[in-house]
Protein backbone atom coordinates (compact mmCIF):
# COMPACT_ATOMS: atom_id res chain seq x y z
CA UNK A 1 0.00 0.00 0.00
CA UNK A 2 1.20 3.48 -0.78
CA UNK A 3 1.66 5.64 2.32
CA UNK A 4 -0.30 8.85 2.68
CA UNK A 5 2.96 10.78 2.79
CA UNK A 6 3.77 10.05 -0.82
CA UNK A 7 0.54 11.56 -2.06
CA UNK A 8 1.05 14.63 0.09
CA UNK A 9 4.60 15.09 -1.16
CA UNK A 10 3.41 14.70 -4.76
CA UNK A 11 0.67 17.25 -4.16
CA UNK A 12 3.00 19.77 -2.54
CA UNK A 13 5.58 19.34 -5.30
CA UNK A 14 3.01 20.04 -7.99
CA UNK A 15 1.63 22.99 -6.06
CA UNK A 16 5.11 24.46 -5.69
CA UNK A 17 5.83 24.04 -9.41
CA UNK A 18 2.55 25.76 -10.24
CA UNK A 19 3.25 28.59 -7.81
CA UNK A 20 6.74 29.20 -9.16
CA UNK A 21 5.40 29.13 -12.71
CA UNK A 22 2.70 31.63 -11.81
CA UNK A 23 5.27 33.99 -10.36
CA UNK A 24 7.92 33.52 -13.01
CA UNK A 25 6.09 33.52 -16.33
CA UNK A 26 4.95 36.66 -18.10
CA UNK A 27 2.46 35.19 -20.50
CA UNK A 28 -1.10 35.49 -19.21
CA UNK A 29 -2.37 32.21 -20.66
CA UNK A 30 0.53 30.24 -19.23
CA UNK A 31 -0.19 31.86 -15.87
CA UNK A 32 -3.74 30.51 -16.09
CA UNK A 33 -2.33 27.08 -16.93
CA UNK A 34 -0.21 27.25 -13.78
CA UNK A 35 -3.41 27.96 -11.86
CA UNK A 36 -4.83 24.75 -13.30
CA UNK A 37 -1.74 22.86 -12.12
CA UNK A 38 -2.23 24.22 -8.61
CA UNK A 39 -5.92 23.24 -8.62
CA UNK A 40 -5.01 19.72 -9.66
CA UNK A 41 -2.42 19.41 -6.92
CA UNK A 42 -5.00 20.35 -4.30
CA UNK A 43 -7.49 17.93 -5.84
CA UNK A 44 -4.98 15.09 -5.51
CA UNK A 45 -4.52 15.82 -1.83
CA UNK A 46 -8.31 16.04 -1.29
CA UNK A 47 -8.83 12.67 -2.96
CA UNK A 48 -6.01 11.04 -1.02
CA UNK A 49 -7.43 12.31 2.28
CA UNK A 50 -10.81 10.94 1.23
CA UNK A 51 -9.23 7.56 0.51
CA UNK A 52 -7.26 7.29 3.73
CA UNK A 53 -10.08 8.55 5.93
CA UNK A 54 -12.60 6.13 4.38
CA UNK A 55 -15.01 9.00 3.79
CA UNK A 56 -16.62 10.31 0.63
CA UNK A 57 -16.64 13.97 1.61
CA UNK A 58 -13.25 14.60 0.03
CA UNK A 59 -14.45 13.42 -3.33
CA UNK A 60 -17.45 15.74 -3.20
CA UNK A 61 -15.14 18.62 -2.39
CA UNK A 62 -13.05 17.71 -5.42
CA UNK A 63 -16.23 17.89 -7.48
CA UNK A 64 -16.95 21.41 -6.18
CA UNK A 65 -13.36 22.43 -6.71
CA UNK A 66 -13.39 21.24 -10.32
CA UNK A 67 -16.55 23.24 -11.01
CA UNK A 68 -15.08 26.37 -9.44
CA UNK A 69 -11.88 25.85 -11.45
CA UNK A 70 -13.89 25.69 -14.65
CA UNK A 71 -15.65 28.96 -13.76
CA UNK A 72 -12.36 30.60 -12.88
CA UNK A 73 -10.76 29.54 -16.15
CA UNK A 74 -13.69 30.82 -18.17
CA UNK A 75 -13.62 34.22 -16.45
CA UNK A 76 -9.83 34.47 -16.63
CA UNK A 77 -9.72 33.66 -20.31
CA UNK A 78 -12.50 36.18 -20.90
CA UNK A 79 -10.43 38.85 -19.17
CA UNK A 80 -7.33 37.93 -21.17
CA UNK A 81 -9.36 37.94 -24.36
CA UNK A 82 -10.76 41.39 -23.54
CA UNK A 83 -7.25 42.69 -22.87
CA UNK A 84 -5.92 41.28 -26.13
CA UNK A 85 -8.80 42.54 -28.19
CA UNK A 86 -9.18 46.02 -26.79
CA UNK A 87 -5.65 46.98 -25.83
CA UNK A 88 -3.35 44.51 -27.60
CA UNK A 89 -1.91 43.37 -24.29
CA UNK A 90 -0.74 39.80 -23.83
CA UNK A 91 1.76 39.95 -20.98
CA UNK A 92 1.39 40.62 -17.32
CA UNK A 93 3.96 43.42 -17.17
CA UNK A 94 2.07 45.51 -19.73
CA UNK A 95 -1.08 45.91 -17.68
CA UNK A 96 -0.39 49.38 -16.40
CA UNK A 97 -3.58 51.19 -17.23
CA UNK A 98 -5.97 50.99 -14.31
CA UNK A 99 -8.61 53.38 -15.56
CA UNK A 100 -9.39 51.39 -18.67
CA UNK B 1 6.55 -9.70 -7.24
CA UNK B 2 3.57 -8.94 -5.05
CA UNK B 3 0.98 -6.30 -5.96
CA UNK B 4 2.09 -3.54 -3.53
CA UNK B 5 5.48 -3.33 -5.23
CA UNK B 6 3.81 -2.90 -8.61
CA UNK B 7 1.56 -0.22 -7.15
CA UNK B 8 4.58 1.65 -5.83
CA UNK B 9 6.39 1.41 -9.15
CA UNK B 10 3.38 2.89 -10.89
CA UNK B 11 3.13 5.62 -8.29
CA UNK B 12 6.78 6.56 -8.78
CA UNK B 13 6.24 6.67 -12.53
CA UNK B 14 3.30 9.03 -12.05
CA UNK B 15 5.30 11.18 -9.64
CA UNK B 16 8.17 11.63 -12.08
CA UNK B 17 6.03 12.17 -15.14
CA UNK B 18 3.68 14.64 -13.40
CA UNK B 19 6.64 16.68 -12.18
CA UNK B 20 8.28 16.74 -15.60
CA UNK B 21 5.03 17.55 -17.40
CA UNK B 22 4.22 20.45 -15.11
CA UNK B 23 7.78 21.74 -15.44
CA UNK B 24 7.59 21.55 -19.20
CA UNK B 25 4.30 23.47 -19.17
CA UNK B 26 6.26 26.32 -17.63
CA UNK B 27 9.48 25.99 -19.58
CA UNK B 28 8.33 25.31 -23.13
CA UNK B 29 8.62 28.20 -25.58
CA UNK B 30 5.62 27.61 -27.77
CA UNK B 31 2.30 28.20 -26.04
CA UNK B 32 0.64 25.40 -28.01
CA UNK B 33 3.25 22.98 -26.67
CA UNK B 34 2.43 24.00 -23.11
CA UNK B 35 -1.24 23.33 -23.82
CA UNK B 36 -0.33 19.88 -25.08
CA UNK B 37 1.77 19.17 -21.99
CA UNK B 38 -1.13 20.35 -19.84
CA UNK B 39 -3.38 17.86 -21.64
CA UNK B 40 -1.08 14.96 -20.78
CA UNK B 41 -0.73 16.30 -17.23
CA UNK B 42 -4.50 16.30 -16.73
CA UNK B 43 -4.81 12.77 -18.10
CA UNK B 44 -2.14 11.61 -15.67
CA UNK B 45 -3.98 13.22 -12.77
CA UNK B 46 -7.13 11.43 -13.93
CA UNK B 47 -5.23 8.16 -13.85
CA UNK B 48 -3.95 8.95 -10.39
CA UNK B 49 -7.54 9.24 -9.17
CA UNK B 50 -7.97 5.57 -10.04
CA UNK B 51 -5.42 4.68 -7.37
CA UNK B 52 -7.66 6.36 -4.83
CA UNK B 53 -10.86 4.46 -5.70
CA UNK B 54 -12.37 7.60 -7.20
CA UNK B 55 -13.63 6.44 -10.58
CA UNK B 56 -16.31 9.12 -10.70
CA UNK B 57 -13.68 11.81 -10.23
CA UNK B 58 -11.63 10.34 -13.06
CA UNK B 59 -14.58 10.62 -15.42
CA UNK B 60 -15.38 14.14 -14.24
CA UNK B 61 -11.75 15.16 -14.60
CA UNK B 62 -11.59 13.95 -18.18
CA UNK B 63 -14.95 15.46 -19.14
CA UNK B 64 -14.57 18.86 -17.49
CA UNK B 65 -10.84 19.51 -17.77
CA UNK B 66 -9.86 17.79 -20.98
CA UNK B 67 -13.15 18.35 -22.73
CA UNK B 68 -14.02 21.79 -21.39
CA UNK B 69 -11.15 23.77 -19.95
CA UNK B 70 -8.51 22.63 -22.41
CA UNK B 71 -10.80 23.25 -25.38
CA UNK B 72 -11.35 26.73 -23.95
CA UNK B 73 -7.60 27.30 -23.80
CA UNK B 74 -7.14 26.13 -27.38
CA UNK B 75 -9.95 28.37 -28.60
CA UNK B 76 -8.56 31.36 -26.72
CA UNK B 77 -5.11 30.80 -28.22
CA UNK B 78 -6.68 30.43 -31.63
CA UNK B 79 -8.65 33.67 -31.33
CA UNK B 80 -5.65 35.67 -30.12
CA UNK B 81 -2.73 36.64 -32.25
CA UNK B 82 0.32 34.93 -30.79
CA UNK B 83 2.84 36.02 -33.38
CA UNK B 84 4.17 38.78 -31.17
CA UNK B 85 5.03 36.13 -28.63
CA UNK B 86 8.62 35.78 -29.67
CA UNK B 87 9.65 39.38 -29.24
CA UNK B 88 9.00 39.28 -25.53
CA UNK B 89 11.04 37.67 -22.84
CA UNK B 90 9.42 34.65 -21.28
CA UNK B 91 10.34 35.20 -17.65
CA UNK B 92 10.06 38.19 -15.38
CA UNK B 93 13.11 40.02 -14.11
CA UNK B 94 12.86 38.73 -10.54
CA UNK B 95 12.61 35.07 -11.52
CA UNK B 96 15.21 34.09 -8.92
CA UNK B 97 13.04 35.57 -6.18
CA UNK B 98 10.16 33.42 -7.42
CA UNK B 99 12.34 30.32 -7.25
CA UNK B 100 13.42 31.15 -3.70
CA UNK B 101 9.80 31.73 -2.70
CA UNK B 102 8.78 28.37 -4.11
CA UNK B 103 11.66 26.61 -2.40
CA UNK B 104 10.80 28.12 1.00
CA UNK B 105 7.14 27.26 0.46
CA UNK B 106 8.01 23.65 -0.32
CA UNK B 107 10.24 23.39 2.75
CA UNK B 108 7.43 24.74 4.94
CA UNK B 109 4.83 22.34 3.55
CA UNK B 110 7.24 19.44 3.81
CA UNK B 111 7.89 20.16 7.48
CA UNK B 112 4.13 20.30 7.98
CA UNK B 113 3.26 17.00 6.29
CA UNK B 114 6.33 15.07 7.40
CA UNK B 115 4.64 13.34 10.32
CA UNK B 116 1.46 12.28 8.52
CA UNK B 117 0.41 8.83 9.62
CA UNK B 118 -1.17 6.33 7.28
CA UNK B 119 -4.36 4.85 8.74
CA UNK B 120 -5.04 1.15 8.40
CA UNK B 121 -8.56 1.28 7.03
CA UNK B 122 -9.01 2.82 3.61
CA UNK B 123 -11.95 3.60 1.39
CA UNK B 124 -13.47 0.42 -0.04
CA UNK B 125 -14.48 0.40 -3.72
CA UNK B 126 -17.66 2.45 -3.69
CA UNK B 127 -20.54 2.92 -6.06
CA UNK B 128 -21.25 6.25 -7.72
CA UNK B 129 -24.69 5.81 -6.20
CA UNK B 130 -23.31 6.71 -2.76
CA UNK B 131 -21.70 9.92 -4.01
CA UNK B 132 -24.98 10.93 -5.62
CA UNK B 133 -26.91 10.27 -2.43
CA UNK B 134 -24.47 12.30 -0.36
CA UNK B 135 -24.44 15.10 -2.92
CA UNK B 136 -28.22 15.41 -3.05
CA UNK B 137 -28.91 15.07 0.67
CA UNK B 138 -26.23 16.57 2.86
CA UNK B 139 -24.50 18.78 0.29
CA UNK B 140 -27.64 19.95 -1.46
CA UNK B 141 -27.29 23.65 -0.64
CA UNK B 142 -23.65 23.94 -1.81
CA UNK B 143 -24.63 22.08 -4.96
CA UNK B 144 -27.38 24.57 -5.73
CA UNK B 145 -25.10 27.51 -4.98
CA UNK B 146 -22.57 25.95 -7.34
CA UNK B 147 -25.12 25.92 -10.15
CA UNK B 148 -25.73 29.62 -9.52
CA UNK B 149 -21.99 30.27 -9.62
CA UNK B 150 -21.74 28.50 -12.96
CA UNK B 151 -24.57 30.59 -14.36
CA UNK B 152 -22.95 33.83 -13.18
CA UNK B 153 -19.61 32.76 -14.63
CA UNK B 154 -21.25 32.00 -17.97
CA UNK B 155 -22.99 35.38 -18.20
CA UNK B 156 -19.96 37.25 -16.87
CA UNK B 157 -17.60 35.59 -19.31
CA UNK B 158 -19.75 36.59 -22.24
CA UNK B 159 -20.11 40.17 -20.99
CA UNK B 160 -16.40 40.62 -20.30
CA UNK B 161 -15.16 39.11 -23.54
CA UNK B 162 -17.50 41.21 -25.65
CA UNK B 163 -15.83 43.64 -28.00
CA UNK B 164 -16.08 47.20 -26.76
CA UNK B 165 -17.38 49.90 -29.07
CA UNK B 166 -14.66 52.16 -30.36
CA UNK B 167 -15.38 55.26 -28.26
CA UNK B 168 -15.11 53.37 -24.97
CA UNK B 169 -11.59 52.09 -25.51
Amino acid sequence: MIPLNWYLILSSTLFTIGLVGFIVRKDLIVMLMCLEIMFNAVNISFASFSYYNASLTGQIFVLFSIAVAACETAIGLAIVLALVRNMRINHSDEITNLRG
Amino acid sequence: MNPPIIEQIFFIYFFISLSFLSLSVIISKNIMHSTFFLLIFLLHVAALFLFLNAEFLMVIQIIVYVGGVLALFVFAIMVMNIKEEFRHKKFVKFAGAGLITGFLFFIGIYLFIKGAKTPQETLPPVDVNLIGRLLYSYYLLPFEILSLVLLVALVGGIIIAKKLPREER
